[in-house]
């Protein structure tokens, strides 16, 4: 306490400096804030719109927490602030005055974010994609805003800082709006498939159980679903100037209608105003938005302020004819037809392969197992960035020819193993041991051992005790049900280079290997990860997201090089890429549309 | 008998349901044609007698036991590059259509109806596929493929929706209500198509449809792996033909998916609805 208030005396007399850009924490929160109090004045408030009383982590004591509030970083909040310290004199920290400046701060600046929300008529619309540009464009017009998805089926996730698990698309989506560090308030509920209709349902970031789509309706919806997704938007709204949801699937989806808890309902706890995407590549499109919006019950069909025909090729043409009929027949007006944009961004689930054999066009063929139950293989996206083609192997034949082999991530190892062996992929990635580079990435990683050990049944209870490929001398065992979920920074060994990277896996492993890199935890203080064995050409590590920084990408590339190809050229950071392109994507948006619509009808006037 | 099939939208799997419904129903002893007025393609097969038609109605033939012949799809629309379509009609090459020009619509609706009064008059049923969807409001006055014919043969209609994607529900009443009031009563049944998992928990949404419309549910198809033959440049499944036979592959194929889905069509409904005028 005495640190703080030394803290703040030093900001009182300092005054309003706006965005620290020289701070190596910069931006703490999120792209604009205003930095002047890095350590509040009203510490503790106690107000709980903006904090909660929260157990240390000792559990002896009760602290105030306040650690995602944003109130003191608004820039009218700070500007008043200062002025009534000027008024009143103040140059103490502990003034009792300060309650007074807060209350009538609050009461002037305090209010709920605004809610709007991203419908789709079908899945692949484009909601996500135009959630996206949508934090972009508000976050660069100064506001605070957050992304939302109440309910999201994905095999791609991501470690939040803290350790708790939320969709990669959603993690993204933060990027875009500039936040920091995103928490599991911007994904509560994150469906994990796991095949024959099953989920793993993972709650407010954690593991809750597994469902079926008769289950997770009948029961974790009505008991624990809808009150989630309620506190969660409350959280948000309580924080950013803009919460912008995304919905799932189509919201018309009438025989479940009243049981949907990501979409129409979630609108309603939000009171958000809803746009409706359609995507036009498959034609249709006019039809699609008239029954969505036809089909919605009366209460909700209200919610929809705008339509976006999205993903058209080639040209407007005589669509505008349509469009407008379209906007008599409902009484919506269409805010433009976004065309096709050409975005290198990383895209959700199958749909991104769905029919397809390969991604890329560059000379090096990077062979990607397509395991049954792939998972989390928006890791290989970066490899994109290279002259690399990845090609996807279900069979041992599509192995020829490749320069790499990589063993990706799955959501369920131990029968993914068992399909390896099936069709003969094990003997096969096996013979090539040695000649080129063979990488395991988390499951992949694991299968790359010499045995995997489920006697518990907690994985697969089909295979409680199976011999992996036996390339690493490392052996895994499933004891328990408890998954673990971690960001992580740390060096790679052999170049010395930083990387990073999150792991998110149910089993632990023993090595007798190599280390591949020394992780630099700030949790768990150092330790050394994953297995490395440069002369046979293969690494294994339970790391995700390996490729994103130049390091290890650059090492990689230079094992698929020939000697007479030219200097390979500099590696890019995967996330400054993956940042353009969200701006790009952010530019044709607004161009495709009629923004000074959008700003009256979702932004209430706001420019 | 009669009847066609229009999408919600492309790639819906018209293509395979026609090829689908050409081998059961030929199977039962009838006599029948597969039919589409208008085929955008670039898949073309060459009958017997030298003439282009699309790939799609070629297998649908097979499927049907008889042989391709140019009248299945006397339109064939192939995109040459740079917004240029190539018409055949007939079978042989008709013209080549800038961009922003069109054909004349009335020539092209007579040619479809003379072809198509042929195979009716050949057959026991005629099985049409439409193109696409049959409700892009800007091009509707000149879509020879779907409800120009309709209306032209009265022929009665089913619409063929694709659960995969999402909003199928959304996608049949909202082309149900495109459909002008006074074309409405040629639209007589509905069919989900692409279906994982158990249809009994679409109940509720298929008896509002039917409710709304007024159309008769005809049956779920569930989602199948059809190795078919690229067709309208979307994808029909994720296998393609490969090797000397590609029919008889085919043919194979078809059968083992066709007796999976005998269950989940109602044949009475959809005979009944092609047995009567509209």
């Amino acid at each position: 306490m005495r640190c703080i208030t030394n803290k703040v005396r030093e900001e009182i007399a300092r005054g309003n400096i706006g965005s620290d850009l020289s701070c190596p924490y910069h931006p703490s929160h999120y792209r604009g804030q205003n930095c002047s109090f890095c350590y509040c004045p009203f510490y503790p408030c106690n107000d709980t719109d903006l904090g909660a009383l929260k157990t240390t982590r000792k559990g002896d004591r009760e602290v105030w927490d306040c650690s995602s509030c944003l109130f003191i970083h608004r820039n009218d909040v700070v500007e008043y602030v200062f002025k009534r310290i000027r008024e009143l004199g103040i140059t103490e920290p502990d003034d009792p005055r300060f309650e007074d400046i807060f209350r009538e701060s609050k009461e002037r600046f305090f209010k709920k974010g605004k809610a709007i929300m991203v419908l789709g008529a079908t899945s692949d619309a484009g909601k996500s994609i135009i959630v996206t540009a949508i934090c972009r464009l508000l976050n660069e017009r100064g506001y605070s805003v957050t992304p939302f998805k109440s309910q999201n089926m994905s095999l791609n996730s991501r470690a939040t800082r803290t350790g708790e698990e939320i969709s990669m698309i959603q993690d993204l989506q933060c990027k875009a709006a500039g936040i920091r560090s995103p928490s599991y308030h911007v994904n509560p509920i994150l469906l994990k498939p796991k095949g024959d209709c099953v989920s793993q349902v993972i709650a407010e970031g954690v593991p809750y159980g597994d469902y079926d789509v008769k289950g997770y309706y009948s029961d974790f919806v009505p008991n624990k679903g809808a009150d989630i997704v309620r506190r969660n938007i409350d959280f948000l709204k309580n924080r950013y100037d803009f919460v912008v949801m995304e919905g799932a699937g189509s919201p018309a989806e009438i025989n479940i209608y009243d049981m949907d808890i990501a979409n129409m309902r979630a609108a309603e706890m939000a009171d958000a105003d809803c746009i409706l995407v359609i995507n036009m590549e498959w034609g249709g499109s006019f039809a699609y938005a008239l029954g969505t919006v036809e089909l919605l019950k009366e209460k909700d069909r209200k919610r929809i302020k705008g339509i976006i025909f999205n993903n058209l090729y080639g040209k407007t043409g005589g669509l505008k004819e349509g469009t407008n009929r379209i906007e008599k027949m409902l009484g919506i007006p269409v805010l433009g037809i976004v065309p096709h944009l050409d975005i290198k961004l990383p895209k959700e689930d199958s749909e991104c392969f769905r029919d397809k054999d390969s991604v890329g066009t560059g000379k090096k063929v990077v062979s990607v197992i397509r395991l049954p139950r792939i998972a989390n293989f928006t890791d290989l996206d970066p490899l994109l960035l290279e002259d690399v083609t990845i090609r996807y192997v279900r069979r041992p034949e599509d192995l020829q020819g490749s320069d790499a082999i990589i063993i990706p991530g799955t959501k369920n190892t131990l029968s993914d193993l068992n399909w390896m062996k099936t069709v003969g992929l094990d003997k096969a990635v096996i013979s090539y041991k040695g000649k080129i580079p063979i990488v395991g990435i988390c499951g992949g990683y694991q299968i790359m051992g010499k045995r995997l050990l489920d006697p518990n049944g907690i994985e697969d209870a089909d295979f409680p005790d199976s011999d992996g490929l036996g390339l690493l001398d490392i052996e895994t065992t499933w004891s328990e049900y408890s998954k673990r979920t971690i960001q992580q920074h740390g060096k790679f060994i052999l170049t010395g280079e930083d990387v990073t990277g999150y792991e998110l896996h149910m089993g632990k492993s023993v090595s007798g290997e190599r280390p591949l890199f020394h992780i630099e935890s700030f949790v768990e203080g150092d330790f050394d990860e994953g297995a490395s064995r440069p002369d046979e050409k293969i690494f294994g590590t339970y790391l995700h997201g390996i490729f994103e920084k130049p390091a290890f990408r650059r090492y990689f590339m230079s094992m698929l090089s020939d000697e007479n190809d030219p200097k390979p050229r500099e590696c890019t950071d995967y996330d400054e890429d993956v940042n353009l392109n969200i701006d790009k994507l952010a530019k044709g948006f607004e161009k495709a549309i009629d923004m000074d619509l959008f700003e009256r009808l979702f932004m209430g006037g706001k420019k | 008998m009669k009847l066609m099939l229009l999408g919600t939208a492309s790639g819906v799997g018209k293509t395979t349901l026609v090829a689908l419904f050409c081998r059961g129903l030929s199977k039962k002893g009838l006599k029948v044609i597969p039919f589409k007025g208008s085929n955008l393609s670039l898949n073309s097969y060459v009958t017997a007698s030298g003439e282009e038609i699309g790939m799609g109605q070629a297998f649908q033939a097979w499927a049907a036991g008889i042989e391709p012949t140019v009248g299945m799809n006397p339109i064939l629309m192939k995109p040459s590059g740079k917004g240029v379509i190539q018409v055949i009609l007939n079978g042989h090459p008709l013209a080549d259509i800038s961009p922003g020009c069109h054909p004349d619509t009335s020539l092209l609706l007579d040619e479809v109806c003379r072809a198509y009064d042929n195979a009716h008059y050949n057959s026991d049923i005629v099985i049409c596929e439409g193109s696409g969807s049959p409700v892009e409001l800007n091009l509707m006055g000149r879509d020879v493929a779907n409800m120009l014919l309709v209306k032209k043969r009265n022929i009665p209609v089913v619409i063929i929706g694709d659960i995969e994607r999402g909003g199928v529900f959304a996608a049949i009443y909202g082309t149900w209500r495109l459909i002008p009031e006074k074309d409405r009563h040629f639209l007589k049944g509905f069919i989900i198509n692409r279906f994982r998992g158990d249809p009994s928990i679409l109940k509720s949404g298929i008896d509002m449809i039917e409710t709304l419309t007024g159309m008769k549910y005809i049956g779920t198809v569930p989602y199948m792996d059809l190795k078919f033959p690229e067709e309208d440049s979307m994808p029909m499944g994720s296998g393609k033909l490969k090797g000397e036979d590609a029919v008889s592959a085919f043919i194979a194929n078809l059968d083992e998916l066709s007796s999976g889905i005998e269950d989940s069509i109602d044949y009475d409904t959809f005979r009944r609805i092609a047995s009567e005028d509209p």
